[in-house]
């Protein structure tokens, strides 16, 4: 299968504080992302320095990866959306293009 | 559709930053202490201070008053101000005498020392003004009374729609959601002029369409938006919190739904409103610049010198004094006078510890039996009380001894999550009967239930509509007498009661699925690493009790916050029973052995739980300890009953009521009358007076009262090779103890927004939290009488002070990787100070490096 047979869309991933996860996961959801992915207790080195990863007994304090894929038409709302709440807590987003073979599954 | 898909999404991201400032409000039956101000840890505290003032119009800082009447009690000294005045301005304090002209009394040359200076302008300063939102709704600043509106009407419909089961009717259409419930049923409330009604009628549907819909009608620009729903959510900020909370744990409900109500009712209140004139109206969000009643660094300078002694200051030299004291703005007062009053307590703390030379070992005698206590400062009491009676030692690790569990209990009711807040329950406990004994559990549950079921029936007829007067001709007669013996004779009553039931639904031996529901594998790391984290790797006693803790209190809705908060506000024997078949498990013991903690055969881990009311440890799941430990765990209860009843006698010295001096039996038959007294307002004084959190040896305290201010976690350094022990120690158990610590401190800085004011006018709504009174905003914290009674404070506002015995670069590493952490120590949320070993020098922390801890000398003036 080409790439040509596959469906563009954007790809949205966004790390954050265990904290401000369900306002990112709200936020998906208001701008009509079908669905996403989350992987908690990710770690790394940022602007802030080193992130702890999982922490045996704290849930909250860790850093959460979300990762949706939307369709063009919703991504500005996502991003305008993400921005704001971005600023105002530490967290960093990254948007690529990506190819799905099931564009309906996203819509 | 009203409003385009990005502009929905910068409102949602609106709400959730502007609800930054609001804590979580947890439902009363799983009180659980926060830090009322978490959403401002991300900044120091002195700012912190400022933003809770402007943004929620409530206090950050104890009254000066309270500092006054310390001082003058020595409770703050000069030396304590001028420690504080030496961490927070080294440079200036370390500045050259200052000349202030003549001496009054004799005209000699006036030199002080820059310290004196500024102690003379702390003595000498003017209170602060109470803080006020300077954040307002447009309703607040053109209508007040449409405001009022707003708030009645928001907690009308708050306590309509939260209820968890406690109204006789629920809401209608509440299942449909709360936005969609309010937007049915409001167009028929008789309060609402007409035309209010009609525009609620045509309401867009969803609430983020209402929300920009009102926001546009109000006048509110784009860019003002986060703002102004912070002014709303500031208005009511507990049932706003609550709201909060109810977002991420159920359906039906958010902070977009809450405002949308709230700004619909003021933009159609204000619509009606004919004394609402608008017209240049500017929403103020932007911080004044200079506060005005301050008085000028040189009118400081006069009043200081003056104070001093001095007569006539030239001008250069008033000018040298008045750039000295600018160093301390006046705003910064208040926070040198707290950190005065925490340093009085925190270098006594230091002083008091024991002095053990390292490399000294503890007691080489096998001791008689290792008790493991929660944090909990309460618990402090009774180890020292059980230490005293002879071969014992103790230990402190979280009350849900790293068991996560959500628990159903034999009777089958609704499960429970006893696990610390911070994380989710990772499995699921069963109580089962013993085998062979299934009918003394049928016999069981049958008798609970039928307890439970008269209880409810009881209930549900004094708030039905008509059948209260059938049970006032039933059961009038029999509840006249049963209140009056609750009230007179609250502790003989207890007694009958607990006999009446035990005879109704007599005990039966039970144990958990605990092989079934924690995994092999989960139940050897659960086991290392709690023992691990204590540092309790070696030299096991052949009894180890795991303590939990509850408390027993009777008509108290703030019953949670008596429990054991690291078992998300419940009681802790379902943990401790957890931990301890875990820990008895020949399994475990095989994995143990592996890792080289060498747990002998012969020893046998035993759960109990401690009764902070009662101050009474009771040994759990007897049947299932072997019969060659039988005699021990007698001599054992024995101790822990005397250590129980001098624990007693100690508290009952502070317990309003309680009889001066009492033996260890008067204390005990009195704290038990305490706690079934339905009229009791003071059962306990829970974890009143916390202050420091002890990471270390029990050595490092041991034969020191601490007077139960001190959470106590044990560790050993020596043993945590890779820093998890102490990452997880200092990420989780501190982090809930400075949420304890906070909780407790806010409420007594600010009890009108961040406590839950007196209990004699609490009225509980809704089974989710209390009102003062019959209506307004969802009380946030403790009412005042866990923190004071009449008009003395007993809790002492102390921010939480931690001790950490572990190498300096350590405890470093650690802050570095978790910004939690940096949050609380570089803020000066928490502070810390640590030392390698028992023998080196205390060190205090700072962003910028450890520092000696000293205590400076300061001239008789």
């Amino acid at each position: 299968m080409s790439r040509d047979q596959l469906a563009k869309m954007t790809k949205i991933e966004v790390v954050v504080t265990g904290a401000t996860a369900p306002a990112v996961r709200d936020l998906f959801r208001a701008a009509g992302a079908a669905g996403f992915t989350s992987m908690t207790g990710v770690s790394g080195l940022g602007h802030h320095g080193y992130h702890q990863g999982r922490l045996l007994f704290n849930e909250q304090a860790t850093l959460e990866m979300l990762i949706t894929v939307v369709p063009d038409d919703k991504v500005d709302a996502v991003i305008a959306g993400l921005r704001p709440l971005l600023t105002s807590s530490s967290g960093v987003m990254f948007l690529s293009e990506t190819y799905v073979s099931r564009p309906e599954y996203f819509a | 559709m009203t409003g385009t898909p990005v502009e929905r999404a910068r409102l949602r991201s609106d709400v959730a930053v502007a609800a930054r400032i609001l804590p979580m409000n947890w439902p009363i039956d799983t009180f659980i202490a926060v830090n009322p101000a978490a959403g401002f840890e991300d900044r120091s505290f002195g700012t912190a201070v400022a933003d809770i003032g402007e943004q929620l119009g409530a206090r950050g800082l104890p009254e000066r008053s309270l500092f006054r009447a310390a001082y003058a009690a020595n409770r703050i000294t000069d030396v304590d101000l001028a420690a504080a005045l030496g961490r927070r301005y080294p440079d200036t304090v370390g500045g050259p005498p200052i000349h202030l002209g003549p001496r009054r009394s004799d005209g000699s040359p006036l030199w002080v020392d820059p310290t004196d200076l500024l102690l003379a302008d702390l003595q000498l300063a003017t209170a602060a003004a109470p803080p006020t939102r300077r954040t307002l709704m447009l309703s607040e600043r053109i209508a007040p009374t449409v405001a009022d509106s707003v708030d009645a009407h928001t907690a009308h419909w708050c306590a309509a729609f939260l209820d968890t089961g406690q109204a006789g009717w629920p809401m209608p259409s509440g299942e449909t959601g709360f936005f969609q419930a309010w937007r049915d049923l409001a167009p028929r409330d008789p309060r609402l002029p007409t035309t209010s009604r009609r525009r609620i009628r045509a309401l867009p549907a969803d609430s983020d369409a209402a929300a920009l819909t009102a926001l546009t009608d109000l006048g509110i620009p784009p860019d003002q938006h986060r703002s102004y729903l912070q002014a709303h959510l500031s208005r009511l900020p507990g049932w706003a919190a609550h709201v909060r909370w109810r977002a991420e744990h159920t359906v039906g409900i958010d902070l977009v739904d809450y405002l949308a109500m709230r700004l619909v009712y003021e933009s159609t209140l204000l619509a009606e409103h004919t004394d609402a004139h608008r017209d240049g109206y500017v929403h103020e969000t932007a911080r004044p610049g200079a506060v005005p009643g301050w008085p000028s660094e040189g009118q400081r300078a006069r009043d200081a010198a003056a104070a001093l002694g001095a007569d006539t200051v030239p001008v250069d030299d008033l000018g040298r004094a008045g750039a000295t004291l600018a160093t301390m703005p006046p705003a910064d007062r208040d926070l040198v006078w707290l950190e005065a009053y925490e340093f009085h307590y925190r270098d006594r703390l230091l002083r008091s510890l024991p002095v053990v030379t390292s490399g000294e070992t503890g007691p080489l005698r096998r001791p008689a039996a290792q008790l493991i206590c929660c944090i909990d400062a309460r618990s402090e009491g009774l180890r020292r009380h059980l230490e005293s009676r002879g071969q014992y030692e103790t230990f402190g690790f979280a009350g849900f001894f790293a068991v996560a569990i959500r628990y159903q209990d034999l009777a089958g009711g609704a499960a429970a999550d006893l696990c610390p807040v911070l994380i989710a329950p990772r499995n699921s406990i069963t109580e089962q009967p013993m085998a062979g004994t299934e009918d003394r559990a049928a016999r069981l549950v049958a008798g609970r239930r039928a307890l439970a079921g008269t209880q409810d029936a009881f209930h549900a007829a004094k708030n039905d509509m008509t059948a209260p007067f059938a049970l006032a001709e039933t059961a009038g007669w029999i509840a006249g007498p049963v209140a009056a013996a609750k009230t007179l004779t609250a502790g003989r009553y207890g007694t009958l009661r607990d006999r009446f039931r035990r005879r109704v639904a007599p005990d039966a031996p039970t144990t958990l699925n605990v092989l079934v529901g924690v995994a092999p594998e989960e139940r050897a790391l659960l086991a290392e690493a709690a023992l691990q984290m204590m540092g309790l790797t070696h030299r096991f006693a052949r009894i180890i009790v795991l303590c939990g803790h509850g408390s027993t209190t009777e008509n108290n809705p703030f019953q949670a916050a008596l429990d054991c908060g690291a078992c998300g506000g419940h009681r802790g024997a379902p943990n401790a029973r957890t931990a301890a078949a875990i820990l008895n498990g020949t399994d475990v013991r095989d994995h143990l052995n592996r890792q080289g903690i060498n747990v002998p055969a012969d020893s046998w881990f035993v759960a109990a739980e401690h009764d902070t009311a009662l101050d009474r440890v009771t040994v759990l799941d007897r049947h299932l300890i072997p019969s060659q430990y039988h005699a021990e765990i007698d001599d054992l209860v024995a101790d822990l009953a005397a250590a129980g009843g001098s624990l007693a006698a100690e508290r009952a010295a502070t317990l309003p009521g309680a009889p001066p001096l009492p033996t260890p039996e008067a204390a005990t038959a009195h704290v038990r009358g305490r706690s079934t007294d339905w009229a009791q307002v003071f059962p306990e004084w829970g974890l009143a007076g916390n202050a420091a959190f002890i990471i270390g040896p029990r050595s490092m305290s041991a034969g020191t009262d601490l007077g139960r201010r001190t959470f106590l976690h044990s560790y050993d350094a020596d043993v945590d090779t890779d820093d998890t022990a102490l990452e997880t120690i200092m990420t989780a158990p501190l982090v809930v103890a400075q949420w304890i610590n906070s909780q407790y401190y806010f409420s007594t800085v600010d009890p009108e927004v961040f406590g839950a004011g007196s209990k004699t006018i609490h009225n509980v709504v809704g089974g989710i939290g209390v009102l003062s009174g019959h209506n307004g905003d969802l009380q946030l914290g403790l009412p005042w009488q866990s923190i004071g009674n009449g008009d003395t404070l007993i809790h002492e506002p102390l921010r939480l002070f931690t001790l950490v015995q572990a190498p300096l670069e350590r405890i470093e590493r650690i802050i570095h990787r978790n910004t939690v952490l940096q949050h609380l120590f570089n803020h000066d949320w928490v502070a810390l100070a640590a030392r390698t070993t028992s023998d080196s020098a205390w060190q205090r922390y700072t962003p910028d490096g450890w520092q000696p801890w000293t205590t400076p000398e300061v001239s008789p003036t």
